[in-house]
């Protein structure tokens, strides 16, 4: 029997095969049945599963064919990180209150106004200022586009959360990868559409962030785990494959009798197809999660011989979205390691926090950033950096800061960005957008387009409502697009 | 680049006022109108309008505000000056003049609104607009611009007339068929008449084995045992099928298998999401309720009313072994959305709360989808947002509780004996005195201003704002001068009382509630014992934030602002207040909740005294001094009266205070002490919602009184008192309401044929889908009714219509001519939802626990579900072999056995699951330890029962699919055991390889596809 192609999502050219064709055909066995699925093109991929591979497809040129979602879970500060107020210095101290109008926060225990702890810089061609925080991701500017201008409609996390991911703050609607997988399907077989690689946190609100909400389960994030087995039930409890083997061919042999005693279902044929897709996932996500045979040198750049963990974690997540790009893993979010604090979350202990945090994700997003450039895939991959609100501009209690959520900083870099460019403005204590005030709706529409998709027109029906991930909002960002 | 972009807006402006001008002067002036005359048309004021003015209206605003607009943002156009004085949803939004207090200038500063939307304008740009509107808002005397879109308008009537969903049910009578042997029941004909038309013949009849799995897994979502597979295919009685039927309707499994489709309904959970995932405590309790409805099959409307309003029922339904209270538990389906912790914007959580609350019963019930019309008329459908706000009125006026249903009918009896009892007593007590304390002339006038920051007094409380949870604040406050019954050292004593005041009675000391296991307490309410010890007062507005109530005795006060009580986290934490013995005044510092409604909650601790005299809002010390002294001063009435008593009829009183001491005593054995508590609904002040403009609600609007949906029956509804759900519940009953019945019938045929007769079953608006058969809708709806709304009897019926007797196989021509089997020409085959595939896996490993009802057993936990709020302890693998309604619903925690199998994620209504086909299921069914462990203990069944490996098989595939094992599958089985058996070097009785036949069984796709 042959063997499985170590690329499994590579498309080998043969002439397509009807579905009934290819099931007649491949009786012989079910390991020859997943091989054969593999090597067809999408012929026989489209029919597997109709609700999964149904994406309505592109409206228009499509930029990005993926993303990577670096969330940023916490809300980092826009004014310790891309955002710089000189002003803060001036006024380090003082009662904002008597400077600006103080918005009601989410702990009620504001304190004096506080200048950032680190020194912005300017860098790259673009010269766009970066703080200390960032020295790798700074070696990038000339790839980002900073929006400075990000507004959310929630000061709580949980609400704030729900809102970054699904377009709504509350729970269980579609979340992005969800949508982005609905609206062009999964062009990866053997791999999940949709993977949140997890770093260790779920966010507040939990793996809502990440469902499918009213869409087909189909389309809810699959969680990976960066070690172990990686995906839930992906580990045959056989002692041998020939045994799972034997048990498959088995049922097969049964199912055959079945679909010729009971007549054909396509419902039947698409559960039968899926058992070849799960037997090939099973060796596709161990070799996915592998990073040994990454040459020694990227690993070191993705900061796998980091002397601090999380960066070793961060660094193999980013490490192993790229792979999953490479494989057509169509949206990859990534959450936070643990640093030992509380995320970004800094509401005490900005400096050590945020610093903590900094160190786990900046070298690995800056080597994310140049090895898909280095092998042409940031093109057409968008990464976007993003929390779920800033923070304030003055202390909560003595050196920490509040949720922001009426400006804040989000990038995008990559798949159809307009590089080195800086979009929006904050007022000048950093506090609220006032230039080119953005939403997420707004985020959101920019991303669907991006990947070729108009968000007024990736609908799906539900209680009533032609429902979208930009709700009834939404203004695509012509100016960060290249 | 700005300045040309403005310059071309404004000259594209202007030319298409030249048109408009040139039509209005050819033509009737009828539908233009002239824009509002400028007071002073000083050319100087105009140019600055022309030059500074309307070029930055031009680029900022006219795009959503234009009359070029596609839709007119918040009803405004702001491209003429009638339109801005005339204003749009938030009324006037210029106020010639008055630049403070024009709204267009509050939102171009973003004091309120935020506009543009895209970026505060330029100081200097802001400061032109103020000093136009100051000016007066100059504008020259120009037409305005007609709407170049004829933008829809909503037209509640006309809609209803154009949509079927709203016209009244039709009885029709059952069609003519060709084919009269066909039918089984008037709904075949329905069927088959339009068959017939189309010349489609119906499938064949299903076999026997596989009726019988269908009936199974339909009616109680289990398989049948080989036992019972055998046993009904070995009868050739001709009623076989229909005792089948009567046999599984009457299953206590009937109604384990309805519920889990009523709580998708209901977006059943056991906790509240969010961040935290806290607890819905008690959530099990309304998942055994609807339980047991089904099983008694509890007439519909009634069902429907005991939801809307169990609490409110003047004769409850009473657990018929247990006696308790039944019909309260309903109305847990309110309460089991999600509840988040310290919201910034309390009054928005509220409205969002009830918005999930409205979108659900409005979604369960009628099949319509009310809440899209919170923000707008609805954009499809005949219902407007002042339908939405009526509704929100009755949530406005109910309130959440934990209820001791166990225990409230007898101790209502109990306190109404108990209320009569003291009455008479002091009746008796009255006889003994020549006069009453004269109070009123006693007490000098209070201060005007001290008695207007009263906002509840319970010396003057009107007898339906007296309310509580429980019975131990009497059914009044006492009065000052009320005997009442002291306990003192010596005994029994009478004393008067001597202040006007909600008071506990010790007489209902030792209640204890019950409360199922915890897993994640939050919350600084869950420590007091609230449940049936709770004086609620009348919900007021906070108008100064300094709320003080004069108490006495120990316990806590709860500020209850906008109906949150998630008291958990970094806000809010004010609310909640101890009251200790020492003060006599509780102050709670509401500044934050200023313009709020709020109402009070008052608890003693546990058997402990607590008395409340009033509740003020905004009095200084020096008032709340002076209601001190005016309170003293009838104290002291009152003790002087006391002290004047003669000692003769002191003596009638120590004889008195000892009968009334025994007669209390033995009524108080009566007492139920200890009850289960359960999520209730309860009244609280009978108040209507304002209408909130955009569904801001920052941003109220009208008053609207509470009535049921327009296009059904409009007209307020009369409520004597409270919150008027009864009322509502009897709308939604009424039998003139054209969707109730409708949406419940067509639900039933969803679960039983795997489509709706209206395929939309949560949506019977425009956007949904129509009635594939009208006729036969209506003439369920209608049978429905006359039979006594039994859903039972109705999914009897349809079971046994030769319709859902169809086999699944198909027809060529017939699906030529209809691939989506709209007409039902066969039955389609189903995949088994999540629970019902683990259940069966439990039925065949032996290991089904099936016992009913009780706490969750709690999820499992894998290594995938991480995330705060986790449960500390993971609960087994197995579920404790209890069915799948019982693992614990954890929004933050779902099962991905259940998720992966399309258990919906409980947010919303969900009547129609989808039903998806993904490796991820396959990979569950291959290696999932669960599926892999109870596959092994199927076989091992197999060994222990029979020696024989032939009978070993066909009693696998007896039990796995309801039927023996055919010849070939018999020989493919038995070479499969053979050649394990050699490969593995070991025995063909070896239980790892009878193991893995078991597990490939489960693996063929009609273990899980039912034909």
């Amino acid at each position: 029997m042959n063997v499985p192609s170590p690329y499994p999502c590579q498309r080998l050219q043969s002439p397509p095969l009807s579905r009934r064709e290819m099931l007649s055909q491949c009786a012989g066995g079910f390991g020859a049945l997943a091989l054969a699925a593999l090597q067809q093109n999408s012929a026989f991929a489209d029919s597997i599963d109709a609700t999964r591979k149904a994406g309505h497809g592109p409206h228009h040129e499509v930029r990005a064919k993926n993303v990577i979602f670096l969330y940023m879970d916490g809300g980092p500060s826009q004014v310790d990180t891309f955002d710089p107020k000189p002003l803060l210095k001036r006024f380090h101290g003082k009662d904002p209150g008597k400077l600006f109008t103080v918005e009601p926060t989410q702990f009620n225990n504001n304190g004096t106004v506080l200048a950032s702890p680190w020194e912005f810089h300017q860098y790259g061609e673009s010269g766009m200022s970066v703080s200390d925080l960032f020295p790798n991701i700074a070696t990038c500017v000339d790839e980002l586009a900073v929006i400075r201008s990000m507004v959310s409609e929630f000061p709580e996390h949980t609400f704030a959360n729900y809102f970054l991911h699904t377009g709504s703050g509350l729970q269980g609607r579609p979340t992005m990868g969800a949508w982005v997988n609905y609206g062009l399907g999964s062009e990866c077989e053997n791999l999940p559409g949709f993977v949140v690689l997890n770093g260790g946190l779920i966010p507040p609100g939990g793996l809502d962030c990440f469902g499918s909400g009213f869409l087909p389960a189909s389309y809810q994030g699959s969680i990976f785990q960066p070690s172990g087995s990686g995906v839930a039930n992906i580990s045959p409890t056989e002692l041998s494959p020939d045994r799972q083997r034997g048990k498959l061919d088995l049922a097969r042999s049964l199912d055959d009798i079945a679909v010729h005693r009971d007549g054909r279902h396509d419902s039947i044929e698409s559960a039968i197809a899926n058992y070849e897709l799960a037997y090939a996932m099973q060796m596709a996500v161990p070799e996915v999660m592998s990073l040994t045979d990454e040459p020694a040198h990227l690993q070191k750049m993705y900061g796998l011989e980091s002397k601090y963990e999380p960066t070793r974690i961060y660094g193999a997540q980013c490490m192993i979205a790229r792979k999953m790009i490479e494989q057509g893993v169509r949206f990859i979010e990534l959450t936070c390691p643990q640093v030992g604090g509380d995320r970004w979350d800094q509401h005490s202990n900005l400096k050590k926090g945020h610093e903590n945090n900094a160190k786990a994700v900046d070298q690995p997003i800056a080597a994310l950033l140049k090895d898909l450039r280095a092998r042409g895939l940031l093109d057409e991959t968008l990464v976007v950096w993003a929390g779920e609100f800033g923070r304030t501009p003055f202390a909560q209690g003595t050196n920490g800061r509040d949720h922001n959520p009426f400006g804040f900083t989000v990038w995008m870099a990559g798949g159809g960005v307009k590089p080195g460019t800086v979009y929006g403005a904050t007022d000048e204590w950093g506090y609220k957008a006032i230039e080119n005030r953005t939403e997420i709706h707004d985020l959101h529409a920019t991303m669907l387009h991006l990947m070729g998709v108009d968000h007024t027109r990736s609908t799906f029906r539900f209680g009533g409502r032609d429902m979208r991930l930009t709700d009834v909002k939404g203004h695509v960002i012509e100016s960060v697009i290249a | 680049m700005t300045i040309i972009g403005a310059a071309g807006a404004t000259a594209r402006l202007a030319s298409s006022l030249v048109v408009s001008v040139a039509m209005a002067s050819c033509c009737l002036a009828n539908d233009i109108s002239v824009a509002g005359e400028t007071p002073s048309a000083d050319p100087v004021d105009l140019e600055f309008f022309e030059k500074e003015v309307r070029p930055l209206l031009a680029e900022h605003c006219f795009e959503c505000h234009g009359s070029q607009s596609e839709t007119l943002q918040a009803g405004l156009q702001v491209d003429n000056r009638a339109s801005l004085l005339e204003g749009g949803d938030s009324g006037a939004a210029l106020i010639p003049g008055d630049a403070d207090g024009s709204l267009i200038i509050e939102a171009v500063r973003y004091e309120s609104y935020e506009m543009p939307p895209e970026g505060k304008l330029a100081d200097e740009e802001i400061e032109a607009l103020s000093r136009w509107v100051e000016m007066g808002a100059p504008w020259p005397d120009e037409v305005a611009p007609t709407p170049v879109t004829s933008r829809p308008t909503f037209d509640l009537d006309d809609r209803k007339t154009n949509h079927w969903a709203w016209q009244a049910i039709e009885s029709p009578e059952p069609p003519q068929v060709q084919a009269t042997d066909w039918p089984r029941d008037e709904i075949d004909s329905f069927i088959l008449a339009r068959l017939e038309e189309a010349g489609l013949p119906p499938a064949a009849d299903a076999d026997r084995h596989v009726l019988m799995r269908r009936l199974y897994f339909d009616l109680i979502g289990m398989p049948p045992t080989a036992d019972q597979a055998a046993d009904f295919l070995s009868q050739s009685d001709p009623q076989a099928v229909e005792n089948l039927v009567d046999e599984l309707l009457a299953s206590k499994h009937f109604g384990e298998h309805w519920a889990r489709h009523w709580l998708d309904l209901v977006r059943y959970a056991e906790s509240r999401g969010h961040e935290f995932d806290p607890d819905i405590r008690n959530a099990y309790q309304y998942r055994d309720y609807v339980i047991r409805a089904l099983n008694a099959d509890v007439p519909y409307d009634q069902f429907v009313r005991e939801q809307i309003a169990g609490d409110l029922l003047p004769a409850p339904r009473l657990n018929p072994d247990q006696d308790f209270n039944e019909s309260i538990l309903g109305t847990g389906f309110w309460f089991l959305g999600e509840w988040v912790h310290s919201p910034v914007d309390i009054r928005k959580d509220e409205s969002d709360r009830f918005d999930n609350m409205i979108d659900v019963m409005s979604k369960t019930f009628l099949g319509v989808t009310v809440a899209c019309a919170r923000c707008h008329d609805h954009k499809f459908d005949a219902i407007s947002t002042a339908d939405y706000y009526s509704l929100s009125g009755f949530l406005q006026s109910s309130d959440y509780r934990q209820v001791r249903f166990e225990s409230i009918e007898n101790n209502r009896e109990i306190s109404e004996e108990l209320a009569a009892l003291d009455a008479r007593y002091r009746e008796r007590v009255a006889e003994t005195l020549p006069n009453e304390p004269a109070l009123d002339q006693l007490s000098t006038p209070l201060d005007e201003a001290a008695a207007a920051t009263v906002v509840v007094d319970y010396a003057e409380i009107a007898s339906p704002e007296y309310m509580q949870d429980g019975f131990i604040f009497g059914e009044r406050p006492r009065h000052a001068g009320d005997a009442v019954l002291a306990r003192t050292d010596a005994g029994a004593t009478i004393q008067l009382a001597k202040r006007n005041a909600a008071t506990s009675d010790r007489f209902w000391d030792g209640l204890e509630s019950v409360s199922g296991p915890a897993t994640n307490k939050r919350g600084a309410l869950v420590k007091i014992p609230q449940s049936g010890r709770t004086l609620r007062t009348p919900t007021f507005l906070v108008e100064h934030g300094n709320v003080a109530a004069r108490v006495d005795g120990q316990g806590h006060v709860f500020a209850c602002v906008d109906s949150h009580r998630m008291i958990a986290g970094p806000l809010h934490g004010q609310v909640v207040r101890p009251i200790k013995g020492e003060k006599q005044w509780v102050q709670l510092d509401l500044n934050r909740y200023v313009g709020h409604r709020v109402h009070l909650e008052f608890t003693p601790s546990t058997d402990a005294d607590l008395s409340v005299v009033l509740v003020t809002d905004g009095a200084t010390d020096e008032m709340r001094a002076q209601l001190e002294q005016h309170e003293s001063e009838i104290a002291d009435s009152v003790a002087e009266y006391e002290s004047a008593v003669d000692s003769a009829v002191l003596e009638q009183w120590q004889q008195l205070a000892a009968d009334w001491a025994v007669e209390r005593e033995k009524l108080s054995e009566r007492v139920n002490r200890r009850s289960a508590l359960a999520i209730a609904m309860s009244d609280g002040s009978g108040e209507d919602d304002h209408i909130l403009i955009r569904g801001n609600s920052s941003k109220p609007g009208d008053l609207e009184p509470r009535h049921f949906l327009t296009a059904i029956s409009g007209e307020p509804l009369e409520i004597p008192t409270g919150s008027g759900r009864l009322q509502l519940a009897e709308a939604i009953n009424a039998a003139d309401n054209p969707l109730t019945r409708r949406v419940i019938v067509n639900r039933t045929w969803h679960h039983l044929m795997g489509r709706g007769i209206v395929p939309t079953p949560d949506d019977f608006g425009v956007l949904g889908q129509r009635p594939t058969h009208p006729g036969l809708l209506d003439y369920l709806a209608t049978e429905f009714a006359d039979e006594g709304q039994s859903l039972k009897d109705l999914i009897r019926r349809i079971v046994l219509s030769r319709t859902y007797q169809m086999a699944s196989q198909t027809d060529a021509a017939a699906v030529a001519a209809d691939p989506k089997n709209l007409l039902w020409h066969h039955r389609p085959v189903q995949r088994l939802p999540g629970e019902a595939i683990r259940d069966s896996l439990l039925v065949l490993s032996g290991r089904l626990d099936a016992t009913l009802f009780g706490p969750s057993v709690p999820v499992h936990l894998t290594p995938f579900m991480e995330g705060r709020g986790r449960p500390a302890h993971s609960g087994p693998r197995d579920g404790k072999g209890r069915r799948s309604i019982y693992t614990a619903v954890r929004r933050n925690f779902l099962s991905p056995f259940m998720t992966t199998f399309d258990t919906p994620t409980p947010f919303s209504t969900m009547g129609r699951r989808t039903v998806s086909n993904v490796p991820a299921q396959a990979l569950i069914l291959m290696n999932d330890p669960l599926v892999v462990e109870f596959s092994r203990d199927w076989a091992e069944r197999a060994i222990e029962q029979f020696d024989e490996h032939v009978e070993r098989i066909d009693w696998m595939f007896q039990s796995a699919f309801g039927r023996p094992a055919s010849e070939q599958e018999r020989a493919i089985a038995a070479e499969y055991i053979a050649a394990q058996a050699s490969a593995r070097e070991t025995t063909a009785d070896s239980i790892d390889v009878w193991a893995d036949l078991a597990h490939a069984l489960v693996n063929t796709k009609e273990f899980i596809y039912i034909p």
